[in-house]
């Protein structure tokens, strides 16, 4: 036992002492926070951005580290609420503002303001720009792009006599062609033509696309007119010739899981985010598709879809760390910059916030133009703080509720709302 | 010298070695776990959205949760259902697996491993497969039971798409790993002393009188550690709904700690959290008190003089 | 004659007993083994039988490549090492500070010991995740962040062994009083009774506590995703992650790799469970 005790104190000292060796470098580090981690598909190409900068100049070391997509969202939670957070890194968009006004990001607009040709800010959409801005000044730039398109299989369009000339535009379009697209046999879906609550399709999407919303610009809840009552029964009687349950066990997708319902050829059309082409794309998948923008309703209709994005942001851990301050400013107008971009797409299969860079990549891809053409049209949930997972969490249960019958439309929508203004009394009742 | 203060000073000097025994575990509680535990009961008091400081707002958190939260109930309520159901029947599943693997048979050493697998195989592949046989649609489970569906003209079983039966499906699926308290009712098993087999052979016991006159009575320390472990596991129970039914559908495996979850990462809302945490604490610390009134029905052979 | 008549025909009975054994416990297995199989078999598909997910079971065609690919797209040796170095001290730690504990609740009268017993329960039924950035803050308070020290150091403490201490504290229990007594009365003290008498008697359960502990920090990836903020520190169960990609991503070289890294636990619990055989003759009861 003595034995065991001296050996365990000499390893642990020994760690210790190892542990405090630090890179060989005189030079600044600037620690930088990535999604792709070694063994990734991303983490050469990251690397070799990250390598190409340190070389490109001698005062500042950036030293990159890459967590799974999955894993990111806790680490630089712990890491931004202890104040020891990378001087440079990635986080989510439409809540910037949150960090913002807790004094954890460093204003960018002084940054550029000190250094005009730092960011080709024209080059970047102004709806994200909206969503980095706080107190009129951006405290974040945006970094990557998403959006939500229809996909559409051609193969099954083809055994079906359809063709891309056929691809719906409109909702009453939209229902007359999944008719034709579902097939059945002996009351089994084998196939189906579209379903409005599969996939990435959501109901504030459905909501958009007719002028309405789920908040009012004060944030109070809505979903209590008429127009919200028929869009949801629109979603639910879409296939109406189907139980709920045989929707919904045809549908079932599992992201984490890599379970897909269009990507598996189940569904001949449905709405999701440009990651689908990702996981397409990278599977070799053995069949034809295309994209379109997502049908909107037949009368005033908007064309609209929901996008979102990654933002790129510096910390500041309250230290007055200002030669890291400037090195990650370096480092972001790196990011930001053309070539990079264009790298940056490249490696990780994101749509970048670079609007040229991203036209550039986009060259040889018509799909992949087309997208873009909607990222243009794209709009980001608005930031409620008293439900930060409005659309969630918050919605899901009184969706599936309304969807399956438990509940009717029009107290689904009304439990809803009464459950946002019970957590808007208690996020005041806390403040 | 009396007896009595020969005695006295025994005590006395155990008091100490008693204290010096768990050391150890007592300084590492002082030193590295009361600073984090009395922080989270003190953000359970203050509004902290774990980027600016934490402010403290006294007993709101609570009153919230306690009278203006419905959420809250409800995913005590399906805890409490999940408990109820899957703690005894872990049990009794980890315990027939244990007698079944304590025969001395050709192989029990493979046979034990092979049970023992679902242990050790990654979340994310047992939830795969859980889809792969629950999956209304494509499951193995359902394609098995398709006669039997056409036959009684019923529409096939959803699972855990059904409200009415996700908790069971999933608790189902938790009995995959039975084999964890398994290993502890077979390191028990080998600690009941043979002679009394071997006396109760004597007397012409059979397999079964052995095990329940035997077998079973010696195993209750196990039994109880099973127990008390489960109610405390079951009630922080999460992950599997996390990962196969977001907690869905209609909320049905919506469980405490999902909310909880949900609290923090989704709505930031710290303060709320930690404060839902130590509710939780003070269930279960008291059902754990009760339950450990039970204490003096567990058979301890070091008990007897 | 009639003896060797009874002993045939018992010998016959246990013959069809072993049978009928054996029958229900292939049965069975083949129910625990169903999901190695479906781990075995996704990590042989290719990215677009990946694609069909749960509605393909068989690869068409094994890719055994993955296996290689899995190895070779990280730094398997040097995640192996860290594993190693934080495994191995954990269960040193943990089987010292947890036996030592499980004996004190176990065989000792100390003031106030019941009531230590219940905050050793209490302190598992906070969920982690409200005490995890008090936690974080510590450690950086006291200079641990960048080092392995935050995954070592408090199993030498107790931190994370409550339910090891229950366990043993439970056998600990089960061993008969005569034996320590004895063993005070010839002059032994308790370091010696607990080294000499305890954990020789309770092997099976020593035995399960390091395989737990084991199973335990070999597979915890949040531990080190957390704490550990040097990359060259990463260890196996975190480094693996890297295959769970945003949008599903390489299941195939995930499940490759995680087959690996079980391998070394299910060569263990082979080894382990064979402590669960012998059963423990106690020489001090009499009969």
């Amino acid at each position: 036992m003595k034995k065991i005790m001296i050996i365990m104190l000499a390893l642990i000292t020994m760690l210790t002492i190892s542990a405090c060796t630090n890179d060989p470098t005189d030079r600044i580090t600037i620690d930088f926070w990535h999604m792709a981690p070694i063994g990734s598909e991303a983490f050469t190409p990251t690397k070799q951005l990250i390598n190409a900068f340190n070389e490109s100049q001698d005062t500042y070391f950036v030293k990159g580290t890459g967590f799974s997509f999955w894993d990111y969202w806790d680490k630089i939670a712990v890491a931004i609420s202890s104040r020891t957070a990378p001087d440079i890194g990635l986080s989510t968009l439409d809540d910037v503002p949150a960090r913002a006004s807790s004094g954890v990001l460093y204003n960018i607009s002084e940054l550029i303001a000190a250094d005009p040709d730092g960011i080709e800010i024209d080059q970047l959409y102004q709806n994200q720009l909206d969503f980095a801005t706080y107190q009129n000044n951006l405290y974040a730039l945006p970094f990557t792009a998403t959006t939500r398109v229809l996909y559409y299989n051609l193969d099954m369009f083809q055994a079906a006599g359809l063709t891309e000339a056929d691809v719906p535009h409109t909702w009453s379009e939209l229902k007359t062609v999944a008719k034709k697209l579902d097939v059945v046999s002996n009351g089994v879906i084998q196939q189906l033509g579209f379903d409005p609550s599969y996939g990435n399709a959501t109901y504030h999407g459905w909501l958009w696309q007719a002028g309405l919303d789920f908040f009012d610009a004060e944030l109070n809840p809505t979903l209590n007119t008429q127009k919200h009552i028929d869009i949801l029964y629109w979603i639910k009687d879409f296939n109406s010739e189907f139980t709920r349950n045989q929707l919904v066990a045809f549908g079932d997708a599992n992201t984490m899981l890599g379970i897909n319902p269009f990507a598996s050829e189940r569904v001949a059309m449905m709405v999701e985010t440009d990651g689908l082409y990702e996981i397409i794309k990278n599977a070799n998948a053995d069949f034809n598709f295309g994209v379109s923008y997502i049908p909107i309703p037949d009368e005033d209709g908007i064309r609209v879809n929901w996008g979102s994005g990654f933002s790129i942001e510096m910390y500041d851990n309250g230290k007055n760390e200002t030669d890291q301050k400037q090195g990650a400013w370096e480092f972001l107008k790196y990011l930001m910059s053309y070539n990079i971009q264009l790298s940056l797409a490249e490696a990780n299969g994101w749509i970048m916030a670079h609007k040229g860079a991203m036209t550039k990549f986009a060259e040889d891809d018509p799909i992949l133009q087309r997208m873009l053409e909607e990222v243009a049209y794209a709009k980001d949930k608005v930031y409620v703080p008293y439900a930060p997972s409005w659309h969630g969490n918050d919605w899901q249960s009184y969706y599936t509720a309304a969807l399956s019958g438990a509940k009717t439309v029009e107290m689904a929508l009304q439990d809803a709302r009464n459950n946002y203004l019970q957590k808007r009394d208690n996020y005041n009742a806390t403040r | 010298m009396s007896k009595s203060s020969s005695i006295k000073k025994l005590k006395k000097q155990e008091n100490f070695i008693g204290y010096l025994f768990a050391s150890p575990w007592i300084t590492g509680l002082i030193l590295l776990g009361i600073f984090p535990i009395l922080m989270s009961l003190f953000i359970s008091f203050t509004n902290y959205n774990m980027i600016s400081d934490p402010k403290f707002i006294g007993f709101e958190n609570y009153r919230i949760l306690f009278t203006n939260d419905n959420l809250f109930w409800q995913s005590l309520g399906n805890t409490v259902y999940h408990v109820i159901i899957a703690v005894p029947l872990g049990i009794v599943v980890g315990l027939s697996l244990a007698f079944l693997l304590n025969n001395k048979i050709k192989g029990m050493g493979i046979y034990r491993t092979l049970f023992y697998l679902p242990n050790v195989v990654s979340v994310v592949a047992m939830s795969l497969l859980w889809l792969w046989l629950y999956q209304p649609n494509f499951g193995l489970i359902n394609q098995l039971l398709k006669p039997l569906y056409d036959l009684l003209k019923m529409e096939p079983i959803t699972w855990y798409l059904d409200p009415k039966l996700s908790k069971l499906t999933l608790i189902l699926m938790g009995l995959w790993t039975a084999g964890g308290s398994m290993v502890i009712y077979l390191a028990q098993m080998q600690d009941i002393p043979v002679s009394l087999y071997e006396a109760a052979e004597m007397d012409g016991a059979g397999w079964f009188k052995k095990a329940t006159l035997i077998t079973l009575p010696l195993m209750t320390p196990s039994i109880f550690f099973n127990f008390i472990m489960g109610l405390i596991g079951s009630f922080q129970v999460f992950t599997m709904a996390y990962i196969m039914t977001s907690g869905g559908p209609s909320r049905s495996t919506y469980y405490y700690a999902y909310y909880l979850f949900d609290k923090m990462m989704a709505d930031k809302a710290m303060g709320m959290a930690s404060a839902m945490a130590w509710i939780l604490l003070f269930i279960v610390l008291i059902i754990t008190i009760l339950a450990l009134r039970l204490n003096k029905y567990v058979f301890y052979l070091g008990d007897e003089t | 004659m009639v003896k060797s008549e009874v002993y045939k025909s018992k010998k016959r009975r246990q013959l069809i007993v072993h049978i009928i054994l054996h029958i229900v416990l292939v049965l069975c297995s083949l129910v625990f083994v169903f999901p190695f199989l479906w781990m075995l078999f996704t990590a042989l598909k290719t990215p677009a039988e990946l694609l069909r997910g749960i509605q393909q079971f068989f690869p068409t065609v094994p890719q055994w490549q993955n296996f290689v690919k899995a190895i070779t797209s990280i730094p398997f040796f040097m995640y192996l090492k860290n594993s190693l170095i934080v495994v191995i001290l954990v269960v040193i730690g943990t089987t010292f500070s947890a036996t030592t504990a499980a004996y004190a609740f176990a065989r000792l009268n100390w003031k106030g010991r019941d009531k230590w017993f219940v905050i050793m329960l209490a302190t598992m039924m906070l969920p982690i995740q409200v005490i995890l950035i008090p936690t974080y803050i510590l450690y950086s308070k006291i200079g641990w962040l960048g080092t392995r020290l935050p995954l070592i150091v408090p199993a030498f403490f107790g931190g994370g062994a409550a339910f090891y201490i229950f366990l043993l504290r439970q056998f600990f229990k089960g061993i008969p009083k005569e034996l320590s007594e004895s063993a005070i009365i010839d002059g032994a003290n308790h370091w010696q009774i607990f080294i000499k008498i305890m954990l020789p008697l309770s092997k099976p359960a020593i035995v399960t506590v390091a395989l737990f502990t084991f199973m335990g920090s070999w597979n915890d990836y949040f531990g080190p995703l957390i704490f550990l903020s040097n990359p060259d520190h990463w260890t196996l169960a975190l480094g693996l992650r890297a295959f769970q990609t945003q949008y599903g991503g390489q299941y195939n070289l995930m499940m490759a790799a995680s087959i690996l890294i079980m391998m070394p636990t299910l060569i263990l619990f082979f080894l382990a469970q064979r402590t669960f055989i012998e059963g423990i003759k106690f020489t001090g009861i009499k009969g």
